[in-house]
């Protein structure tokens, strides 16, 4: 009998030992997001600057055709191998926004009272939309090598708007379930 | 307490006016200017500290300052095209800060230009200054060995040094 009492006491307290941890990791993840938007949208001007100027050095021409004018295949072959690591830095840091983006909506909308299913389902067709796109980009460079990268501007702008629109609207689920949330 | 805040913003864009007009004007190119202002951190607190600043203004107007000037010319550079940083740079190395050859080669060998960007900021940009540093490295390496470089007497390590 005193052994049951202690078992079940020992599994009472990993329970509450494992709501703690599950508490704990959607805290950071919270922090983690809050970090994210406020370099996103405190300076939103700035940062969509600066990552239209990051793809349009990562994607665009006018470095390779710089680099081709030199007229050295050592040179080309640095600068495109550079160049794909670079890029699949870009995309992996595009995954990352994503997915704590997405991790955090998750968590709001779990607490939130009110779930408009229209907004959930965008936001997870965004998700999903901005994660194949990374694996296709990926897959693409992978397989092609660098010189895929030409013309890939259009594709990788694209990419970065679609993460803006995602982490504006998990900012917005923010606000919602700060709302309903006090409301209870 | 706004007043407060006002005056110490007031301080810091006098100190920063006070550091391109003084300092940084007289330096040949973003390149130069980049090197000098990340020589002015402390590389084991992170804090930037320039005695002529600091007197002139508040330790931390200076410090503000700095920072500042060093992010700005941190970004231009890591953002522009790969045409441009192989302009600034072959002027670096024309400017003569070091012997062409031993910084060419210190540069490409032990990578010392990873002291250069600032600290917190996007980590993209940082390693995307760092790839086209090596590309721009490998250009201006190559072009110098057809054509070496002359010395220039205004560099930046000719500077009198931001003395601590």
């Amino acid at each position: 009998m005193t052994g049951t009492f202690t078992l079940l006491a020992i599994g009472l307290l990993l329970i509450a030992l494992l709501a703690v941890l599950l508490r704990r990791t959607e805290s950071v993840e919270d922090e983690r997001f809050s970090q994210l938007s406020n370099d996103s949208f405190s300076g939103s001007l700035r940062f969509e600057e600066r990552w239209k100027d990051i793809v349009e050095r990562i994607f665009g021409l006018e470095d390779l055709d710089f680099v081709v004018s030199q007229g050295s295949k050592e040179l080309l072959r640095l600068f495109l191998s550079e160049r794909k690591r670079i890029a699949l830095c870009w995309l992996s840091e595009i995954r990352n926004q994503a997915r704590t983006a997405m991790r955090f909506h998750v968590s709001h909308a779990r607490r939130s009272r009110k779930v408009v299913a229209l907004l959930e389902l965008r936001v997870a067709l965004d998700y999903f939309s901005i994660r194949l796109k990374c694996e296709l980009i990926a897959f693409v460079l992978l397989l092609r090598g660098p010189v895929a990268l030409r013309g890939m501007v259009g594709q990788a702008s694209h990419l970065a708007e679609q993460l803006r629109g995602l982490l504006e609207v998990a900012s917005q689920t923010e606000a919602f379930a700060g709302k309903t949330t006090t409301q209870q | 307490m706004k007043t407060h805040k006002a005056l110490a913003s007031g301080a810091v864009e006098d100190a920063l006016r006070d550091l391109r007009d003084r300092t940084l004007a007289r330096l040949d190119g973003d390149f130069a200017r980049l090197v000098y202002l990340a020589s002015t951190r402390d590389y084991n607190s992170g804090r930037y500290e320039h005695d002529g600043l600091s007197f002139r203004f508040t330790k931390q107007a200076a410090e503000q300052a700095l920072r500042s000037a060093h992010r700005e010319v941190f970004v231009s550079l890591a953002l522009s095209t790969l045409k441009h940083l192989v302009a600034e740079l072959q002027q670096y190395v024309r400017s003569g800060c070091a012997q062409p050859a031993e910084l060419l080669t210190s540069w490409t060998d032990s990578e010392a230009y990873r002291v250069l960007p600032p600290a917190q900021d996007d980590p993209l940009t940082v390693k995307l200054f760092m790839s086209n540093v090596k590309i721009a490295l490998a250009i201006v390496g190559r072009s110098w060995r057809e054509d070496p470089p002359g010395r220039d007497p205004l560099c930046a390590s000719q500077l009198p040094p931001p003395a601590r």
